[in-house]
């Protein structure tokens, strides 16, 4: 655990007048680098033993024409779940950056990403094939720079994304997808493989870019919800929620009490119904498909609640900057009650079932083994990261909504088998239920929505981050003019996990891929944007 | 083995337990329903996500769950378009999607319906205009059904595949 104050002080020790300026921006300290110093110092915080910062998000901002620059931020979560920021300015005609990837991994793709969208190229990256634009897309259409029109109409190159290969005798490659078995969404996977076991695995995705950054900037601050909730969309509340947040710790609003409650009892009624239906997923990729019958029904209850409260199954048009759009009578609150106690008990009956299967035990355990050190090197966080021992929970580090006042364990195991993510899934199941109820019991009558008094400066900024079922959601959101966005950048856990899935099935067969994916169930959508 | 057995029997059957659909489905036309006449009473589905936010698929899932059991009605999800009498899509049709979509059209045998599953699937929805986008799904493909919703309920998108079976008027 560091202290902010101790940790920034001791960056300027070490570095002196390298550290141009340090400002803080709404309690999260900013530290203004020139950018060929940023690789040193940001290998420091990644690595000295006091701060062991974690890359959580890495973006850039296109600054013109305010100021005629590109600025790219490193946002850093260091042990404890303190927040740093590190940027950079490019001035002028500048279009290089030095790139952290070669000692940094969790880099890799924000870098890359970075290149696609605004242009921008990490000197240095080992890998600068394309990530979001595919090989179609013409030369120098970059979507996030100012002067690219939002509705532009693309045109068609030729391009062939070259994958990595293993030669040598018997070894040959399996193409998978964009389509590929089953209701899921396209993304490509290419293993290398000699007999049965995984060599290499190359992930392949962004088949669904819809351009959201982009068309987030067509939005006003107040009107930004709806596209949030389709970001994912079975996290709709999560990443509402996030972008809420954002835009009102911009506006400096309180949020009502009784208003915080409630997001913390809605975002955990949809960790319920999306762990409750991954855990029977799980089952059915190791052929229990009678575990998925029973969890698709309790799944299907709680969304049925969803839409009885609500009128929306995944729980959409609830949010909206500054509270909720609708408030939770006394019986609805104890109908949420009566039924999660029933789900509860269900879910545990089938849960000790589940355990006491030594055939599905023995497909779970040891398969798609994801290392701690992996996980960190990567960042990863959330459910995966909580069965490789990685200890974080934006809930506890950084709490938001109501739960600062509410109890809960967070459950860690160490062997980042599929067995760990579905055990993490199952106890979350249970403390989700009991923070149901703490909610219900802790209630107070009162307003759920706050109006809109302030406005935004231009160019001012704030960042946000939810748990949601799958991990930690990250909102940045900068204002523009006529309280428009200028830039929101959305990181969805899945844009971090996917490369880490890349190691988890080495040696494995592909016939467990689709265990092993199931165990991540990972958002296409999110990553895509 | 015993003890989700005695599991199954003390849960009793479950299907069939959900509210009716409220959102109107436009009709299906007598021409789309002569041209599904010839899948019978059932009906093959090959799914294809061309952009969604995978509300749509989580609903599709959904309609296979015990409590919707589609399977009743004949309705099954093959895992490849060479399988299918019919596609499912959803999504705006991204760029990156459009050759994809193309092709899995191609791959699919005729005779073959195409159902657009959603508002982004049947007008781009809220990503109407963007650089990435290039739907609607009937701009790449020929389109017989349409089920709108931001996503549909399970219960509608069975509703309007029975109207699509001639098993409901």
């Amino acid at each position: 655990m560091v202290g902010m104050k101790d940790a920034v002080s001791g960056i300027q020790e070490t570095f002196g007048d390298k550290i141009q300026r340090v400002e803080l921006v709404r309690d999260i300290p900013v530290l203004s680098i020139a950018k060929t110093d940023l690789p040193a110092v940001a290998l420091h915080i990644h690595s000295a033993p006091s701060l062991q910062g974690t890359l959580s998000l890495q973006w850039a901002a296109d600054l013109r024409p305010r100021l005629a620059a590109y600025r790219i931020y490193y946002l850093f979560t260091l042990d404890g779940g303190a927040w740093l920021i590190l940027q950079t300015d490019l001035q002028g005609d500048d279009r290089l950056f030095p790139s952290i990837t070669p000692r940094i991994q969790a880099a890799k793709w924000y870098e890359r990403e970075i290149r696609d969208l605004f242009g921008l190229v990490a000197a240095g990256h080992p890998d600068l094939r394309r990530l979001v634009r595919h090989e179609h897309w013409p030369k120098g259409t970059h979507p996030l720079k100012k002067d690219f029109p939002w509705n532009y109409i693309m045109g068609r190159q030729d391009g062939e994304y070259r994958f990595r290969h293993i030669e040598g005798e018997g070894v040959f490659e399996v193409p998978v997808g964009p389509i590929h078995a089953g209701i899921i969404e396209p993304g490509h996977f290419r293993f290398s493989v000699a007999g049965e076991p995984i060599m290499m695995l190359e992930v392949r995705h962004f088949w669904k870019h819809r351009g959201i950054e982009k068309l987030f900037e067509n939005f006003g601050l107040m009107e930004g919800v709806p596209l949030a909730e389709k970001v994912s969309g079975d996290t709709a509340f999560g990443h509402s929620l996030c972008y809420g947040q954002a835009v009102e710790s911009l506006l400096g609003m309180e949020i009502p009490l009784r208003a915080r409650y409630l997001r913390s009892l809605f975002l955990e009624l949809e960790r319920l119904h999306n762990h409750i239906g991954d855990v029977g997923a799980i089952c059915n990729d190791a052929a229990y498909s009678v575990a998925l019958a029973h969890c698709g029904r309790m799944k299907e209850r709680i969304m049925q609640l969803n839409d009885a409260l609500t009128g929306s199954r995944f729980l959409r048009g609830l949010n909206r900057v500054g509270g909720l759009s609708m408030d939770l009578s006394e019986d609805q609150l104890n109908t949420v009650v009566l039924q999660i106690n029933a789900v509860e008990q269900d879910f545990a009956e089938l849960s000790r079932i589940i355990f006491n299967n030594a055939s599905l035990t023995d497909r779970l355990e040891t398969t798609g083994i994801l290392k701690e050190r992996t996980a960190r090197d990567h960042g990863v966080m959330g459910v995966v990261g909580r069965a490789s021992d990685i200890d974080r929970d934006i809930r506890r580090d950084r709490p938001f909504a109501a739960y600062d006042r509410l109890r809960f364990k967070v459950p860690l195991y160490r062997y980042g088998d599929v067995r760990a993510r579905m055990r993490v899934r199952i106890d979350e199941v249970g403390e989700s239920i009991d923070l149901i109820r703490q909610v219900r019991a802790a209630m107070t009558p009162g307003p759920v929505t706050v109006p809109v008094v302030a406005a935004a400066t231009p160019g001012d900024w704030a960042l946000s981050a939810v748990e949601g079922w799958r991990g930690e959601i990250l909102y940045f959101v900068m204002a523009g003019d006529d309280g428009k966005i200028h830039r929101c950048k959305v990181r969805d856990p899945s844009f971090v996990i996917w490369p880490a899935i890349q190691f988890a099935v080495l040696g494995n067969i592909i016939p467990d891929f689709p265990l092993i994916n199931k165990s991540f169930n990972l958002s296409y959508a999110g990553t895509d944007l | 083995m015993f003890r989700i057995i005695q599991k199954s029997l003390k849960t009793g059957q479950v299907t069939g337990q959900y509210p009716a659909p409220t959102q109107p489905q436009p009709d299906v036309s007598d021409a789309v329903r002569e041209k599904a006449s010839v899948f019978g009473r059932s009906l093959t589905i090959r799914e294809v996500d061309t952009g969604s936010c995978n509300g749509c698929e989580m609903e599709m899932n959904a309609l296979m769950n015990p409590v919707y059991d589609a399977e009743r009605f004949g309705i099954h999800i093959a895992a490849s378009p060479r399988h299918a009498d019919a596609l499912v899509v959803t999504g705006p049709v991204t760029v990156n999607m459009e050759r994809a979509l193309k092709d899995v059209h191609a791959a699919t045998p005729d005779p073959k319906l195409v159902i657009a599953l959603g508002d982004c699937a049947c007008d781009c929805g809220m990503f109407k205009g963007s650089y990435a986008v290039t739907g609607p799904v009937e701009r790449h493909i020929p389109v017989d059904v349409k089920i709108t919703g931001c996503p549909p309920r399970p219960s509608e998108i069975l509703d309007a595949l029975l109207k699509l079976q001639g098993r409901k008027p």
